[in-house]
């Protein structure tokens, strides 16, 4: 009775093993399966619901882990807050022109490129592991999403859609280890490819960049959004993505790279907005 | 552990919830920079109340649920998940559970093996980026995180499953407390 029992025991474990690869098998690499569709079709209502419902807990909780850092942060922040009323009056000035110029060129929009629409949506769920790096937001493909769609915050680029469903669509982060995104260095133009480090949300790579310019520390990165023989890259251009916190010489020469801080706050995300349409690159 | 449709149904509303209070609520808040994680836990619990068949089962179900719902490939979350089950399984059938530390205790182990195990997945499906060293201390808080949140858990699923409890009903027959105090 009791090795009927073990064999049995063991006879499900080896068929869910062997189940669990065969799912990875055939679903690794497609964008979203049926199954999928129709599962996450019944749970994006009660997401929608739990995920407005938990709002208040989630900031409570996420407030406590803020006034920590703040605390840590405040010796720093004096210093920067010097050098940043400085640059204030600079950007001040700058804005200035900036407005006339968009007033001239009849630029309705700040940051999204024309031709694209944009579509708001709330996260509804994260990836819980920290070796992915997605959340799911509750707008979809009836919504007008479709994938390879790039998703930002109000504070600049967040990743792009890699999966879609009726209700829902998967937002692979720029923080993803599968994540790479064409960008540029603003003002010099300096190309490169902004690459992630996992395990640390804080910080990505610009690499590839070429070595015989000189990039520099609070520069902005932007998107690239090249169009080369019929083909072009999956973001639009001028997307802000981050700022250069760490741009040594040896480093620019020797591996081609510099450090960024992303734009937006990848670890604490809420309202994002999906662009739509547009012609890419 | 005996399960009945009332069980099974206790059963599979503990995973919904659970599943989703992980993606709605506890992915979602930080505390120094990490995002704890319920599921190992969870399985861990079902693993060591019902036995390896239950934490295999549950594993296998939270898994597919959760790479359905974040649109993920199939199976990575599943395996993982299953394996944990199992080990949690394996401890329950092979030792007697003589300290509250014990259930805590394993689902901060196990959640450390599942958080490597998710790794191991990912590396061998390819990770075209650097790992930064700072990864070994979010999972090492993770696990920490697991030793608070799992003590709640045990004690919640062990009070949801308590009817379909073989040997609880037997020490209720013989009128002995158990080691958990309840």
């Amino acid at each position: 009775m009791y090795r009927k029992q073990v064999r049995r025991r063991r006879a499900v474990l080896a068929l869910l093993i062997i189940g669990s690869f065969v799912l990875l098998t055939l679903t690794y690499g497609h964008k979203s399966g049926g199954l999928q569709r129709g599962v996450s079709t019944i749970f994006s209502p009660l997401q929608n619901v739990s995920d407005r419902a938990l709002k208040p807990a989630r900031d409570l909780v996420n407030w406590f882990d803020k006034t920590f850092d703040a605390r840590g942060e405040n010796g720093k922040l004096k210093t920067e807050l010097a050098k940043a009323r400085t640059e204030a009056v600079n950007s001040d000035v700058a804005i200035s022109e900036n407005a006339q110029l968009r007033k001239l060129l009849s630029l309705d929009r700040e940051v999204v490129p024309s031709g694209y629409q944009e579509v708001t949506a709330r996260v509804i769920s994260r990836s819980p592991t920290v070796w992915q790096s997605s959340v799911t937001i509750g707008a979809g493909s009836g919504d007008g999403v479709s994938v390879d769609d790039p998703v930002i915050s109000g504070d600049g680029l967040v990743g792009q859609v890699s999966a879609v469903t009726g209700g829902s669509a998967q937002v692979t982060l720029l923080t993803d280890h599968t994540s790479a995104v064409s960008a540029k260095v603003v003002p010099q133009g300096v190309q490169g490819v902004v690459k992630p480090e996992i395990g640390n949300p804080e910080d990505l790579t610009l690499a590839f960049i070429d070595s015989t310019r000189r990039v520099h520390r609070g520069e902005s990165v932007v998107t690239a959004g090249w169009r080369s023989q019929g083909l072009s890259s999956l973001y639009p251009p001028n997307l802000p993505v981050g700022e250069v916190t760490h741009a040594s010489i040896l480093e620019q020469e020797a591996i081609q790279q510099v450090e960024l801080r992303p734009f937006a706050d990848l670890a604490d995300l809420d309202l994002l907005q999906v662009l739509t349409g547009g012609s890419r690159g | 552990m005996i399960v009945t449709p009332k069980i099974l149904a206790r059963i599979v509303a503990i995973v919904i919830v659970a599943v989703l209070l992980q993606l709605s609520f506890f992915s979602r808040v930080t505390l120094f920079h990490v995002s704890p994680d319920i599921l190992p836990a969870l399985v861990v619990c079902f693993g060591l109340l019902g036995g390896t068949m239950t934490g295999v089962v549950t594993g296998f179900s939270i898994g597919f649920l959760v790479d359905c719902l974040l649109v993920e490939a199939l199976g990575a979350t599943s395996l993982v998940l299953l394996t944990t089950g199992y080990l949690a399984g394996m401890f329950r059938e092979r030792f007697e559970i003589q300290s509250p530390l014990v259930p805590p205790l394993l689902c901060m182990g196990l959640t450390l093996f599942a958080e490597l195990g998710f790794g191991a997945v990912q590396l061998m499906l390819g990770i075209g980026a650097p790992v930064s060293s700072m990864i070994v201390g979010d999972i090492l808080l993770k696990s920490i995180y697991a030793f608070f949140l799992g003590w709640p858990i045990y004690l919640g699923v062990r009070r949801a499953l308590r009817p379909a409890l073989v040997e609880e009903s037997a020490l209720r027959r013989s009128d002995q407390s158990t080691a958990m105090g309840a």
